[in-house]
């Protein structure tokens, strides 16, 4: 019998994390609008503080609800929901809101809903159903290249939008799910090598100029001294000047006299590097170990192959957005604008986390219930 | 394992066998985790480098971080009259500012004290700006505190920097004009920027002590004179010294304007008319060309100093030019509307051969006034006046040759003897109407701020302001441009405009080209014609003689010129409070244009307190004798 009362132990320890997370994220944002928004507890609620706290409630409650929802239930409407992306994203690169140059924004009202961020969890969703659908048959070439168009198509919108990043997210999240779905390895290896192959030519031929110039600047910042160059130069400053223990909250030069831009999303990081030091970051590294590790421990108790891919593909996609992000803020990437997961000022990353982690509740809520 | 026989739609996949699998499984997990470890042990290395290895070179860094985006001022465009005469300069001049961030917390005061004695700004000022600024995002950019310092106030400033942190001495050119008394109404001129026009423009590249055009073609090609504005990334050391440049965007410097003003022209305009004013209060003048509608010549009396503007503005000056009640500030010829008595004959005229109410031949006699019986009291009469009592039995060429009144009272309002309409006139609808054609009652769209629309009035418009009903008087009144109609100088010269031109009213302007900054002239591109009269080319011609009439031999012929045929129009309106006697004052006004059979330039002359044929004439005679006469001459044509 299966039971459907006796909810298996929710890990409790995966969701703090994720709160924790959120709220470090507040406390810098706070920081990083201090000067633009006000002090004063009215002015903080009213301001992006506020509004974040709002979509983290929002997180939560979707979070709560979706690890009370059986996450095989949406294995079924994977396919619509994938379809439903494609829409949207298409929608995006016609009539989206532009903004530094690219489009990637739905607006409705005064928001702005950035579609992708979702869309990873959806592609996720879609190449876990088609893996899981297919595991016997994983190794056959047909296989994996139907779950590369899958990543891929979704990839290719969000690259013209111009998101060179998001594009590469959902490559890096479809080659996890793909190795953890146990494909030929020689298959694997071979598209990686072809990846690598063909960068320098996509770098050329494909890339349009906006992203090429970025890769330039990030290259020699003093070439664009006055635009993106001039935030490599200051997260650099800001992030190095912090030191073991940081200048303390609010008390970051950087941060306060306005150097920093986008301090709030791109840039958060280089907020915490700066007032809190490497200290700081260092707990905030622990907080993602300990969620991706709740995250690789769902997929390890996961009884069905369609919950232990959904899982390795979240715990890919915060991974690597948080990897990127960082990288950018500490001149290891050239500059994305990935948001850093739970932390970046944001409604649609905020939610969508909050989202993949109620999937990943899900999973271990339910890991029992297969075994019986 | 039940659950596997049925398909369930919760149960996408058959159980995860144990064993190798399993195994294999936990093993790949293994490696994940081993991912998410190196990833972060790789950021966490960078970090290390960055913070704890490079930390102490970083923190200098950013302590003496003075890495600043400095906005480079475009130069503003200049303007030119239309033979290239320059009216405007840059002139460079030495100004003291204050970068707020460098002046020490604390010694506000001190250094405000010790600015006060050296620039003579109230130091309370000065203060003020300063911690303004210091709370600002922005407190690196140089805030300028005193313009156009002396050369000895600045160099006196400079030799004391030392103990002054923060104070610098800066280059801020200062705009300075070229006839800037005869072509203050034109060129208008520039000003700081005030608190809302700052919040509006600062993302366009505007800068909190930046100056814009307040006034004239100064105001009105602002976007085009101003240029944009570029940026230098500079890297400067904590005395604010740039100690190298990262890059630059070059401000584009601003567009010349090119004026269709002959500067020739406008001073012998400015003369004439103030020669021939007397005691007027105002007087006001525009030549235009008929064809382009570019006005060569707009002189309004009296004027002021754009030069009084640069700079520091002179208080006094600026005190005088407010209080003055001949209002110097306005131009008179666009800014003010005022009644335009029997040159409004030419709309009235234009719309009753229209209209077909008259032709050519329509006998109107004139016994020197009409009787109109009272609308409401029967028995009771009205006398309308007409200027003289000796008119007799007109054509429509000699009732507007001679500006019959009562010829144009049958016109505009017909008129009914002994209760039988014995002419049918246009009636106020009509006449508003054309009035409106005309283009009066609304802006006329020239390129300079301040544009008075004038006033056309109807039944419909007495009724809702004035609160009373139309009467036939107001008719009356209405078709000899008196009563409640109003217009501009200008309003009025695009009426002889399009009488001369076929019937185009002209959008007029006082710009004829722009030029790049390189001396490239670049077509304006604008609409020269609001809207075609569609008239009928034998009612324009009928038009035309008879304004040639009244400048030959009429009631305008104090506006004939030697060489020349003019076709014109006088006027003179009664206004304000009836005197005792029985008169009004009375506003003079000529408007026409010239050569007759082949119309290049109408004028209009417009006198406040003055005589039509008495004043106003006699000028626009003496204008378009100077125009045709001399100036064309010189410039190489021919007499006419």
């Amino acid at each position: 019998m299966i039971s459907w009362r006796d909810p298996r132990p929710f890990d409790f320890v995966l969701l703090a994390a994720a709160v924790a997370l959120t709220a470090y994220g507040l406390v810098l944002i706070y920081s990083g609008t201090l000067n633009t928004s006000g002090s004063s507890l009215a002015e903080v609620v009213r301001g992006p503080v506020g509004r974040q706290m709002a979509f983290a409630l929002v997180g939560v409650a979707l979070c709560l609800v979706i690890s009370r929802f059986d996450y095989r239930f949406l294995a079924q409407g994977s396919a619509g929901l994938y379809i439903g992306l494609i829409g949207a994203l298409l929608f995006v690169l016609t009539i989206g809101a532009q903004e530094y140059g690219s489009r990637r924004w739905i607006e409705i009202g005064d928001t702005r809903v950035q579609p992708s961020e979702i869309g990873k969890v959806i592609v996720i969703l879609a190449l876990a159903k088609y893996l899981s659908d297919n595991s016997e048959r994983v190794k056959d070439l047909r296989v994996f290249f139907t779950s590369f168009a899958i990543a891929l198509v979704p990839a290719l919108l969000v690259f013209a939008e111009p998101d060179l990043g998001s594009a590469s997210i959902f490559i890096l999240i479809w080659l996890g799910m793909v190795i953890m779905a146990g494909a030929d390895m020689r298959h694997v290896l071979g598209a990686i090598g072809m990846f690598v192959a063909l960068a320098p030519f996509a770098l050329i031929i494909v890339v349009t100029d906006y992203q090429r110039e970025r890769v330039s600047v990030f290259l020699d910042p003093a070439r664009d001294a006055l635009g993106t160059g001039f935030n490599i130069l200051q997260a650099e400053i800001s992030v190095g000047s912090g030191g073991l223990w940081g200048k303390g909250l609010t008390h970051g030069t950087q941060t306060q006299l306005d150097y920093l831009r986008t301090q709030t999303t791109d840039y958060v990081f280089s907020v915490l590097g700066e007032e809190l030091g490497f200290v700081g970051a260092m707990a905030l590294f622990a907080l993602f170990i300990v969620l991706l590790f709740r995250g690789l421990r769902a997929a390890a108790i996961s009884q069905d192959i369609f919950g232990r891919m959904l899982a390795v593909g979240i715990v890919i996609f915060i991974l690597f957005q948080a990897f990127i992000n960082i990288g950018v803020n500490i001149r290891l990437f050239p500059v994305t604008g990935i948001p850093l997961p739970f932390i970046s000022q944001g409604g649609s990353s905020l939610i969508t986390v909050f989202i993949a982690v109620g999937l990943l509740e899900s999973v271990i809520v339910r890991h029992r219930q297969v075994t019986l | 394992m039940g659950y596997t026989t049925g398909r369930r739609p919760w149960s996408s996949d058959p159980p995860t066998p144990a064993g190798d699998e399993a195994r294999a499984v936990r093993n790949k997990i293994f490696y994940f985790g081993l991912l998410v470890v190196v990833v972060f042990g790789v950021l966490s290395l960078q970090l290390a480098r960055m913070q704890l290895v490079n930390g102490e070179k970083y923190r200098l860094r950013a302590e003496t971080n003075r890495l600043r985006q400095v906005p480079v001022m475009p130069a503003r465009g200049l303007i030119y009259d239309r033979d290239g005469v320059p009216l405007v300069e840059n002139r460079p001049a030495f100004a003291a500012a204050v970068v707020a961030a460098d002046v020490p917390d604390g010694q506000e005061v001190d250094i405000s004290l010790a600015l006060q004695d050296l620039i003579g700004r109230p130091a309370s000022e000065i203060e003020a700006i300063i911690r303004e600024r210091k709370d600002s995002n922005d407190p690196f950019t140089p805030q300028v505190v005193k313009e156009n310092l002396s050369n000895e106030a600045a160099f006196r400033l400079r030799e004391q920097l030392a103990a002054l942190p923060g104070v610098r001495v800066v280059v801020k050119p200062v705009r300075v004009y070229h006839e800037s008394v005869l072509m203050s109404h034109i060129l208008g001129f520039v000003g700081p920027i005030d608190a809302e026009e700052y919040e509006r423009l600062k993302d366009s590249g505007y800068q909190y002590d930046d100056r814009l055009g307040k006034a004239g073609v100064e105001y009105t090609y602002e976007s085009l004179l101003r240029g944009v504005a570029g940026a230098r990334a500079v890297e400067t050391d904590a005395s604010g010294r740039e100690l190298r440049v990262l890059g630059e965007t070059p401000a584009v410097p601003g567009m010349s304007v090119v004026l269709s003003i002959d500067v020739d022209l406008q001073r012998r305009v400015e003369e004439l008319v103030k020669a021939g004013m007397g005691k007027s209060l105002n007087a006001a003048a525009v030549v235009i060309d008929v064809h382009t509608g570019e006005i060569l010549a707009m002189v309004s009396i009296p004027n002021y100093d754009s030069n009084i503007f640069s700079g520091e503005v002179d208080q006094a000056a600026l005190e005088k030019l407010s209080s003055d009640p001949a209002k110097p500030m306005l131009n008179h010829a666009i800014s003010e509307m005022y009644p335009p008595g029997s040159t409004f004959k030419q709309i009235t005229g234009t719309a009753a051969l229209q209209e077909g109410v008259a032709n050519a031949g329509t006998m109107i006699n004139s016994p020197g006034y009409l009787d109109v019986e009272d609308e409401y009291v029967p028995g009771k009469f009205h006398r309308f006046k007409d200027w003289r009592s000796d008119l007799g039995t007109m054509n429509f060429y000699r009732g507007l040759a001679m500006s019959s009144d009562v010829y144009f009272y049958y016109l505009a309002g017909g008129y009914v003897r002994d209760g039988k309409r014995v002419f049918e006139g246009l009636g106020p609808s009509r006449l508003a109407d054309w009035a409106r054609r005309f283009g009066l009652g609304e802006a006329t769209g020239v390129d300079l701020p301040g544009e008075s629309e004038g006033l056309v009035p109807d039944p419909a418009w007495k009724e809702q302001s004035v609160g009373e009903p139309w009467l036939l008087g107001d008719t009356y009144n209405f078709g000899i441009g008196q009563g409640y109609v109003a217009a501009t100088p200008l309003q009025m010269v695009l009426v002889s405009a399009a009488i001369a031109n076929g019937g185009d009213v002209l959008i007029p302007t006082v710009v004829k080209e722009l030029r790049t900054a390189e001396g490239q002239s670049v077509p304006l591109k604008r609409q020269t014609v609001k809207r075609n009269l569609n008239l009928d080319p034998r009612n324009l011609a009928i038009m035309r003689e008879a304004m040639r009439q009244a400048v030959a031999d009429g009631s305008a012929f104090t506006a004939q010129v030697r060489n020349v045929t003019v076709a014109g129009k006088t006027g003179t309106a009664e206004f304000g409070e009836r005197r005792p006697d029985g008169t009004y004052k009375e506003h003079g006004w000529f408007t026409g244009f010239a050569p007759f059979n082949n119309p290049e330039v109408a004028v209009a002359v417009f006198m406040e307190q003055g005589n039509g044929a008495g004043t106003a004439a006699p000028v626009a005679a003496r204008i378009l004798d100077y125009y045709f006469n001399q100036l064309k001459v010189a410039k190489g044509g021919t007499l006419p």
